[in-house]
């Protein structure tokens, strides 16, 4: 079931490549497409599958410039206009979750990137859900049922997006704890992957997203315009986010959010999330950390 | 009273001729009026937002009527095809199925398909700008050669069918 899911997210994909290059992909046995994580499309060179941690060769024939347009074309159903904030942020988010991370010749405007003319290289990153990351901590971060304000720690690649996104699923939805209204600070659009304004990874029936606003103000906007009980934001990494964090903690309001880190000592060293933990916002502090092929939790208690 | 009949006839479908080709014209002017309004609207909606150009297309075929709802349809329909084309070709090939816009109007249409969708809005705004004024343009002269041929179309077909009535009789 969960392969055909994955294999089917593939496909999915798959569908904003351009002919000649879609079925090259959609050629690969489907065992392959369900394990697939991206695919890979650079200029002058073939298209490659990123598959159980290697790159392998999709076709000989290289990408022309023409299908990298073409991708753009399709992923962003001919609305360039639509998705310029994102292409400007270097990827755009199509239907299904699947990131176009995207590269080439950047045009500035004033300092800042414009568009990129021509583009050299794409990478497609197909979106997976993983329903019950949450469940190993889940227990622990809700004594007597409710969600206490948490914060999750791992270095980037770990699942701490993963384990944020499934843990606003199942706190909204009401899945081993007491349902809350959580509203969604998704400043890079990484959580919920918002496409037409539907989410595309499940973040659960009582959640509201609000996404590509800068995180301080975003989380000062959902408190004042969705009366949250639990307010999410994926990565900290400014003194705002701290501030707005602090504000929302003086509403009432449970937190859950993520930061960059191998652990507490690691938070210790660097003067912003050691700040963040004399504020004492959070009373949970779960550490993600590698266990041979799968992850392991460290849950701590810092109030 | 067989002579009689025919000659009402005769008449008549001069007449219906002539009418006819006066009826076109004022169709047309009503045709680039309509693609004029079309495109105004979709420059609003851009200038209130950024959706994407299949649901700003079908948004705006629902709210505009003949060759503007037909080619905004088209292309929405068109668009939602996972073997499509590309937006330009997809575009010219509905603008060139629009026989009442006449071909000027398919004309001034037709290099909306590279900017649409492709640029940011405030430059799909004017390049839709630039073309609307095309096709208000077109429709002054159509409307004043509507006037002008109409009412020449209109007397021809009645004074024909009279001139041939008398031949007949």
């Amino acid at each position: 079931m969960e392969k055909d899911r994955r294999a089917a997210a593939f496909r999915q994909a798959a569908g904003a490549l351009p002919p000649r290059l879609r079925a090259l992909a959609l050629a690969l046995p489907e065992g392959e497409q369900g394990r697939a994580e991206e695919l890979r499309l650079r200029a002058g060179r073939p298209m490659t599958v990123l598959l159980d941690g290697g790159e392998r060769p999709l076709g000989e024939g290289p990408v022309e410039v023409e299908e990298l347009e073409r991708l753009l074309e399709l992923a962003s159903q001919s609305s360039v206009h639509a998705v310029l904030p994102q292409l400007r942020r270097g990827y755009l988010t199509m239907a299904g979750g699947h990131r176009i991370g995207l590269c080439g010749t950047a045009v500035l405007r004033a300092g800042e990137l414009h568009a990129l003319s021509p583009l050299s290289s794409a990478d497609i990153r197909i979106a997976r859900q993983v329903r019950g990351a949450c469940t190993p901590v889940l227990d622990r971060l809700c004594p007597g049922g409710v969600l206490g304000d948490t914060l999750l720690l791992s270095p980037p690649g770990l699942g701490k997006t993963t384990l944020l996104r499934d843990l606003i699923r199942a706190v909204s939805e009401g899945e081993g704890c007491a349902p809350r209204r959580v509203a969604l600070a998704d400043e890079r659009g990484e959580v919920a992957a918002l496409y037409d304004g539907l989410p595309q990874l499940e973040v659960g029936r009582r959640t509201d997203v609000l996404e590509g606003c800068p995180k301080a103000a975003g989380l000062m906007l959902l408190l004042r315009a969705m009366n949250p009980q639990v307010l999410a934001a994926d990565e900290i990494t400014a003194p705002e986010d701290l501030e707005a964090l602090s504000q929302a903690a003086g509403c009432g309001v449970t937190l859950l959010a993520t930061a960059h880190g191998a652990d507490r000592a690691d938070l210790t060293r660097r003067p912003l999330y050691r700040r963040l933990l004399e504020l004492g916002l959070f009373r949970y502090l779960v550490t993600i950390r590698r266990a041979g092929d799968g992850r392991q939790y460290e849950v701590e208690e810092l109030r | 009273m067989v002579k009689l009949l025919g000659a009402a006839l005769v008449a008549g479908g001069c007449a219906w001729l002539g009418f006819r080709r006066a009826l076109e014209l004022k169709d047309r002017v009503r045709a680039l009026e309509q693609m004029a309004g079309g495109l105004a609207l979709v420059e609003r909606e851009l200038a209130l937002g950024a959706p994407p150009l299949p649901r700003l297309l079908e948004g705006a075929a629902g709210r505009c009527d003949g060759p503007a709802a037909e080619l905004f349809a088209g292309c929405a329909r068109a668009l939602a095809r996972p073997d499509r084309e590309g937006f330009p070709a997809l575009w010219r090939g509905q603008v060139a199925r629009l026989e009442a816009l006449g071909e000027e109007g398919r004309e001034a249409l037709g290099p909306l398909g590279e900017i649409l969708g492709r640029y940011d809005c405030r430059e799909q705004r004017a390049g839709l700008a630039a073309v609307r004024g095309r096709l208000e343009e077109l429709s002054v002269l159509a409307r004043a050669d509507s006037r002008r041929r109409g009412r020449v179309y209109e007397a021809l077909g009645l004074s024909g069918g009279a001139f041939l009535v008398v031949l007949l009789l």
